[in-house]
């Protein structure tokens, strides 16, 4: 500590106004400071000096004439009108806003998250539905059962895609059920159209109409005829999803239609053929497998499955035709 | 110890408590009415008298600071917001008013000692000012007349703002944060003007020691 310091601390401490560690400090300045133990006795004998001007304490004379003045003064005021006490209530009101800035911009604050959050949820709510209605862009065909909106406005049965969640509240009667809904849409388009073919596979697999399912795949089995980019858009593959797993024969009859040109060259399709002519529980599947197994060469799958079920089938039509196809055709193997 | 924490929490319940029941007084006064108004100025006329009085030295200026300040504080007291206490509120327009009368009036050295009544006449300040002594003395009674004196026309050396912050530190034994949010400045600067002031006194005074 220098002695230019010393002095100011000197003077707030000889008031009563330095804090007890600056205390400690400056005393250990004066120890080692004759100067600042001179200007410490100094300011010390002004204070001493300062009481020879001494502070009257009003006397009651002066108070009482003071007071008088002062209500003659306060009753000759006109009294406020109600529009000048209204005013300045407002005043009052908007200087209370005003003094609370740490209030005014947490609800500021408040109302920006609203706000985001209102238009996040908002723009969220608009792409699931647009996903959905992408999906179901053949929902025009399908026909909603005829079940109508309850009066609580929840959707009807018709209405929902899935449920993707249910979770119970702990000791409570009370159950969230997550669910997503289903708006119709619809989409127009050629069949070269990624999402037409898009919509359609998806309609072989998930359209609960067969009748749905039979156009989807009848659509695609003849774009694979047609050789028209039938596996990169992953047709082939729907078409063998089709023909192994759909429950109408007729649309596992046109998947068939639409793999014939690929069971040479392709072993899964192939495999999906012989598990149609082993397993398919419609004979006019199991016949039509057979005849398009017949150019298949170098494969001893084809083989074995042909003797099987020419000696196993159920039916003799498809036992005589199996063998017929295997007398026939050496080639395979 | 645990009589001394109960006797701090008391006061500071009592404290509290004259805190509450003053706002309520100053929201009434807000609203219109002269009792709660005029029971304010009971509250806080005797400082305000001595201040005024003691910066002064005439009866007649402290009462038009009383009559000043307390007719201020009626026209404005609806724009008290509470974010200081009354009290500050209030010395706050007597200190600006005092400030104001340093500044225009000119003193007559002669007149240091004494104070004027409203009349005119001369109330002798140090006659009033009880002496340690047991008897009284003339010769120490004149040299106090004159030490009063040269007190005074070193006060009158300083800027009115050095002579308002020495008077409320000094004579009126405020603190300095106080003294700051009075003036409407920071409590460093009451700070460094209570120094400035200080030195200056010495310097006036140096002679007397």
């Amino acid at each position: 500590m220098n002695c230019e310091l010393a002095h100011e601390r000197i003077v707030t401490a000889a008031y009563g106004e330095l804090p007890d560690e600056q205390t400690h400090e400056l005393e250990r300045h004066m120890a080692g400071c004759p100067e600042c133990n001179t200007e410490r006795e100094q300011l010390l004998a002004l204070k001493v000096l300062a009481g020879a001007h001494p502070v009257l304490e009003p006397d009651a004379n002066l108070i009482a004439r003071s007071r008088l003045r002062l209500e003659e003064a306060l009753d000759a005021l006109p009294p406020k009108r109600w529009y000048e006490r209204l005013g300045q209530r407002m005043m009052n009101n908007f200087a209370s806003l005003q003094a609370a800035p740490l209030a005014a911009c947490l609800l500021l604050v408040a109302g920006a998250a609203a706000g985001s959050l209102g238009g996040y949820q908002i723009a969220k709510y608009r792409a699931t539905h647009t996903a959905a209605a992408a999906q179901t862009a053949t929902a025009e065909r399908v026909r909603p059962q005829p079940v109508s909106m309850t009066e609580a406005g929840r959707p009807a049965p018709a209405e929902i895609a899935s449920i993707s969640s249910i979770v119970r509240q702990p000791n409570s009667e009370m159950v969230e059920v997550r669910y997503n809904q289903v708006v119709p849409q619809r989409l127009q388009g050629s069949l070269d159209d990624p999402a037409i073919r898009q919509l359609l596979m998806l309609a072989s697999e998930n359209s609960a109409s067969a009748g749905v399912r039979d156009d989807s795949v009848g659509l695609l089995a003849a774009e694979c005829r047609a050789g028209h980019s039938c596996q990169a858009a992953g047709i082939r593959d729907a078409l063998m999803v089709a023909l192994r797993y759909d429950k109408n024969a007729g649309v596992r009859e046109k998947a068939m239609e639409g793999l014939e040109p690929y069971v040479a060259e392709d072993m899964r399709v192939r495999d999906a053929v012989l598990e149609a002519l082993m397993n398919d529980s419609d004979p006019r599947i199991r016949t039509a497998a057979i005849n398009i197994l017949e150019p298949v060469e170098a494969d001893t799958s084809v083989r074995q499955v042909l003797h099987t079920v020419a000696n196993s089938d159920r039916n003799p039509r498809i036992r005589t035709v199996s063998r017929e196809v295997l007398s026939r055709v050496p080639e395979i193997q | 110890m645990d009589g001394a924490n109960r006797d701090g929490a008391g006061r500071e319940q009592d404290r509290l408590q004259a805190r509450a029941s003053e706002m309520e007084l100053i929201r009434e006064a807000q609203a219109g009415s002269r009792t709660a108004f005029d029971t304010l100025v009971r509250q806080y006329e005797h400082q305000v008298l001595r201040l005024a009085l003691h910066l002064t030295g005439s009866e007649h200026d402290a009462e038009d600071i009383y009559q000043d300040a307390f007719l201020k504080a009626y026209r404005y007291i609806g724009n008290f917001r509470f974010e200081c206490s009354f009290y500050t509120w209030i010395y706050r327009i007597v200190t600006n008013l005092c400030l104001d009368q340093l500044r225009r009036r000119k003193t007559r050295r002669e007149d240091y000692a004494v104070v004027l009544d409203r009349s005119g006449g001369e109330i002798d300040r140090l006659a009033s000012v009880s002496d340690d002594r047991s008897f009284s003395n003339p010769a120490k009674e004149l040299d106090r007349k004159v030490l009063g004196e040269r007190i005074q026309a070193a006060l009158e050396k300083l800027t009115p703002r050095e002579r308002m912050v020495f008077e409320l530190k000094h004579y009126q034994g405020l603190r300095l944060r106080t003294i700051g949010e009075m003036l409407s400045t920071t409590e460093e600067t009451a700070k460094n003007t209570l120094f400035r002031a200080t030195k200056k006194l010495r310097a006036q005074l140096a002679e007397l020691r």
